[in-house]
């Protein structure tokens, strides 16, 4: 090779850098953060139909969620169905089209202390496993306990401990009164 | 160094000969005329030691020939020569270095001789050390190791934290196998400085799993100072300095360069990675381009595959170089890109999805091989840009004026996307940060009197952080701005070397929006480091270096202002604002030795206070989120004591056959809490054994094999915190072969490593993915690299 023949792509080395910097693409910070802020469950049966939230707007950090206390009927068939919004933003958003949407990567676990029997869940998703939407929700005699709901994401349905695997997109803990 | 640059090293240096006369070597014939008499046969030898006239440090790879036979080496890294099967008679013994004025020295050998060569630096190419400072800065008084040559070419596919791993006395903070962050002596992160040719790496080195923003293949050669007595780089280097230096650039005119190439059995892994080079004969114009591509999948431990755990990483640098006399003019332009896959097992929700990993222990699935990339996903990128104008003011000053541009954006992908995303937003990042530095530095290289040599200089640092996505840190600028001043004192001949250094420091921070809110604040930091070493040479193999020094770190951003949970490791972590600045008192003592290639060995201790040391704390109660309850930490600050021995040897049992012995022991202890600090390695000990062959063929490039076991203890001395007890301890044993061959002219360098050799399954303490995964099982790895050069 000649020589000479390499100035030209040795000059243009030391000129170059100037002007391949990459730019820094920022158009102002985008920090808006969609995640769920409201977990929402509704009880229907004994001829009326009840809400209760757990609720926390500021996201992580911050106040604490506020967590109402569910208040049912002893010795009642209620339908259970489980909704997760994001209130942070006006309009808030419903995510658990979402949740139906993407189903097979959902499911909704249940977890019950005191007296009371978990909830039976009704719905499936795409590929015929549980989901947990929608579920029956039989009261018994008088008393408190506990209600837990999470929302997991990629959990391992086939698994026998299906709610101990994937990972926990919303959780809160009810306390539950029958009364 | 290839035999055939040895020879250009030569001739270029008997071009400069003509113009720096003024400037020739000082030669010493030494001592050892007292061996026996060997008669008349031809098997008489030479040695000795190449220094460096000025400061005293041994000059590796320098070309040692004698002119009659033209029999000649190369001295090794501690500058150490030795040549064979010399016949009696007279000679001229030619001495020649990069950078250096060439020597000749008339000599009658009729016994076996020890001749010590003093070489003179050559005005014209010290540039080299007024660019980074750090030929003669970084040997100085302090303790420092380096990798470089076949050493370095093993680890270095694996990238910068685990090719450093060799050294004693630096470990790495993992998270899973694909993040590495070095450690030295218990310090990471922010507490290390890295400088990439001269460049102070600014990227977004706060977090734990954030690894350094550096291809190890454009260094050739990286050393490791240890200690906080480092004035010369900057403040915040508690734990110590890593610098990445290029090969110098071509002295010769041509083109030439490298190929390597490395397959990985583990992960199915590839690596490929060439430089180019070229330098004109009529003009002093030099440049150089360099690429690497990586691509690596799933990787697999002894019982089971880690799912998206592939690599995919492609970077490419550039430089030029214009020398005319007593001018430097570089450029350099390098941009680095990665993207790594994280674990999928290891993004969990909260506290009981974290609790229900640590039970299982191990990932939900067996998992498969595979090359995707899938979420949690990083994409890295930064950017590295320099001009550098040096000017030789006198034979001895030098001053040189350096400016750097470094762009860095990281994007993490959580495992979820967002709800609801917008079709346009469905691949966008959970978490985007984007910072730029600006930096500049004037330098000035000069020499008092006769035995001092120094350097004093001012650099000043300008940065923004924006946070594009995402609010666990705040948007922030920030100015840095700093002086320093360091002088070191040595004579050839005396047994006494001291150096010195004192350093000032300012930064002001600002910062602004985290999230919607607007925090408006701004915080000022300004203090003093300073530092003294001493070198005292016991005699000719044995040395005592003794540093002392004090550095500070202001608080990071992070750390201040931190506020949101962290994915990978489930933790909420709230930062606090009234964070005091770190004040690391680093107290060393270091015992070497070594004679020849018969053995070598340097033992050192240290005992290192750090007053308001900052750390995350638990808090008692979790918190608790709409996703359920996270373990919550803050940012708190006490004083803590790290002190521990670094051992490292090197011992010729029987001809070649060499045992090699690497020990680190640390304790790390928070004074105010009285409990042991979390994450310090646990004792290390290595000990190897490796037999070299064909070095008469190739001497500079001697083949070996070697075998090491490495023993971990389980680490006891950590703080009841964790989520999971410390693992327990392991061995793990591994094997390497390296080779050169000759194909025709070219030469060709072969290496065959094994890691982990009896697939082991363990787990190690530093890796934060321990909870989720047992390590990486059997890795063989080949490689090739292909030097060549066109006259």
């Amino acid at each position: 090779m000649k020589i000479n023949a390499l100035k030209l792509p040795l000059l243009a080395m030391l000129v170059l850098p100037f002007l391949s910097c990459e730019k820094d693409d920022d158009n102002g910070p985008d920090n808006e953060q969609e995640l769920i802020t409201t977990i929402a469950l509704k009880f229907t049966g004994g001829g009326q139909t009840v809400t209760f939230s757990a609720v926390d707007k500021d996201g992580d950090g911050g106040s604490a969620p506020v967590i109402q206390d569910v208040v049912l009927k002893p010795n009642t068939d209620y339908t259970l169905s489980v909704s997760f919004l994001d209130e942070s933003k006006t309009p808030s958003e419903d995510i658990t089209t979402e949740v139906k949407a993407e189903s097979n990567d959902h499911l909704v676990c249940f977890a019950v202390t005191g007296s009371m029997v978990s909830p039976q869940t009704s719905d499936k998703d795409t590929a015929g496993k549980t989901l947990g939407l929608e579920s029956a929700f039989k009261t018994g005699a008088a008393g408190t306990g506990t209600l837990k709901v999470t929302l997991k994401h990629e959990a391992d349905k086939s698994n026998a401990n299906a709610c101990g695997t994937g990972e926990t997109d919303a959780e809160a803990i009810f306390n539950v009164k029958v009364q | 160094m290839l035999q055939k640059d040895f020879i250009f090293v030569l001739a270029l240096s008997k071009r400069m000969e003509k113009r720096w006369t003024s400037f020739w070597a000082v030669l010493w014939l030494g001592l050892g005329l007292s061996t026996q008499l060997l008669g008349q046969d031809c098997n008489l030898s030479l040695r000795g030691q190449v220094l460096n006239a000025d400061t005293g440090l041994p000059m590796p790879y320098a070309g040692i020939i004698i002119k009659e036979t033209q029999q000649g080496v190369q001295s090794d890294e501690h500058g150490h020569y030795q040549i064979e099967r010399i016949c009696p008679g007279e000679y001229t013994i030619v001495c020649s270095h990069l950078g250096c004025d060439h020597a000749e020295q008339k000599l009658a050998l009729q016994r076996n001789a020890v001749l010590d060569i003093a070489m003179k630096e050559n005005a014209v190419t010290l540039e080299n050390l007024v660019v980074t400072g750090s030929s003669n800065k970084k040997a100085g008084t302090q303790t420092s190791s380096e990798l470089s040559g076949v050493e370095l070419d093993a680890g270095r596919g694996m990238g910068l934290g685990e090719s450093l791993k060799r050294l004693s006395g630096v470990s790495t903070l993992n998270t899973g196998a694909t993040i590495s962050k070095p450690v030295i002596q218990g310090l990471h992160s922010n507490r290390i400085l890295i400088f990439n040719n001269g460049v102070r790496l600014e990227g977004q080195q706060w977090g734990n799993e954030h690894a350094p923003e550096v291809d190890p293949f454009t260094a050739e050669r990286i050393t490791v100072v240890k200690g906080a007595a480092s004035v010369r780089y900057g403040a915040d280097a508690l734990g110590g300095i890593i610098l990445l230096e290029p090969k110098p650039v071509r002295q010769t005119p041509g083109i030439g360069g490298e190929a390597h190439l490395q397959g990985y059995s583990n992960g199915h892994g590839g690596i490929a990675s060439g430089m180019l080079e070229g330098r004109l004969a009529k003009l002093p114009l030099s440049g150089r381009i360099q690429g690497t591509l990586k691509r690596a999948g799933n990787l697999q431990t002894p019982n089971y595959y880690l799912n998206n755990t592939g690599v995919s990483e492609s970077n490419f640098s550039w430089s030029g170089k214009f020398q005319p006399e007593h001018w430097v003019v570089e450029t350099f332009y390098s941009r680095f890109f990665t993207q790594l896959g994280i674990l999928r097992d290891s993004h969990i929700g909260n506290l009981t999805d974290l609790n229900n990993a640590i039970e299982r222990g191990r990932p939900l699935q067996d998992g498969a091989f595979s090359y995707d990339l899938g979420r949690p996903l990083q994409k890295v990128m930064h950017e590295t840009f320099r001009v550098k104008l040096a000017h030789a003011l006198s034979e001895t000053d030098k001053l040189s004026l350096q400016v750097s541009r470094q762009f860095n954006r990281r994007q993490e992908y959580d495992a979820h996307r967002r709800f609801n995303p917008l079709p346009e937003t469905l691949d966008d990042p959970s978490i985007e940060f984007e910072i730029t530095t600006w930096a500049a530095e004037l330098n000035w290289d000069h020499r008092l009197g006769r035995n001092w040599r120094g350097a004093l200089g001012t650099n000043a640092q300008s940065q923004v952080n924006t946070v594009d996505r995402g609010a666990l840190i705040p948007n922030f600028d920030n100015f840095d701005w700093g002086l320093y001043w360091t002088e070191r004192r040595f004579k050839y001949g005396s047994p006494w070397e001291y150096e010195f250094g004192l350093r000032y420091d300012l930064r002001h921070l600002h910062v602004a929006e985290q999230g919607t809110n607007n925090l408006d604040e701004d915080r000022n930091f300004q203090n003093w480091s300073a530092s003294l070493g001493l070198v005292y040479a016991l005699n000719e193999d044995w040395k005592l270096r003794f540093n002392t020094g004090s550095a500070w770190r202001s608080p990071l951003v992070n750390e201040l202002y931190s506020n949101g949970v962290h994915h990978g490791s489930a933790s909420y972590e709230a930062g606090n604002p009234d964070l005091r600045a770190e004040r690391g008192f680093n107290n060393s003592l270091t015992l070497e030795g070594s004679r020849n290639n018969r053995w070598m060995m340097a033992l050192t201790g240290y005992y290192n206070l750090i007053n308001n040391f900052i750390y995350l704390q638990p808090r008692s109660e979790a918190q608790l989120t709409i996703r359920g309850a996270f373990p919550a930490f803050d940012y708190n600050q006490a004083d803590a004591r790290i002190m521990g021995i670094d051992w490292t040897g090197d011992f010729s049992l029987y001809k070649t056959l060499h045992l090699e012995s690497k020990a680190s022991l640390l304790s790390g202890w928070n004074r105010e809490l009285e409990d042991f600090l979390i994450y310090m390695p646990p004792l290390r000990f290595e000990q190897g054994l490796k037999w070299g062959f064909n070095e008469k063929k190739q001497a500079d490039h001697p083949s070996f094999v070697r075998i090491a076991a490495l023993w971990v203890l389980q680490q006891k001395q950590a703080p009841a915190t964790d989520y999971a007890p410390p693992p327990a301890g392991f061995v793990r044993l591994d094997a390497e072969l390296f080779h050169t061959l000759m194909w025709g002219r070219q030469r060709l360098e072969f290496g065959i490593s094994v890691s982990n050799l009896l697939n082991t399954e363990y787990r190690e303490y530093l890796n934060r993915f321990r909870y989720f995964t047992a390590e990486p099982g059997r890795n063989l790895s080949l490689r090739i690299k292909v030097p060549f050069n066109f006259t």
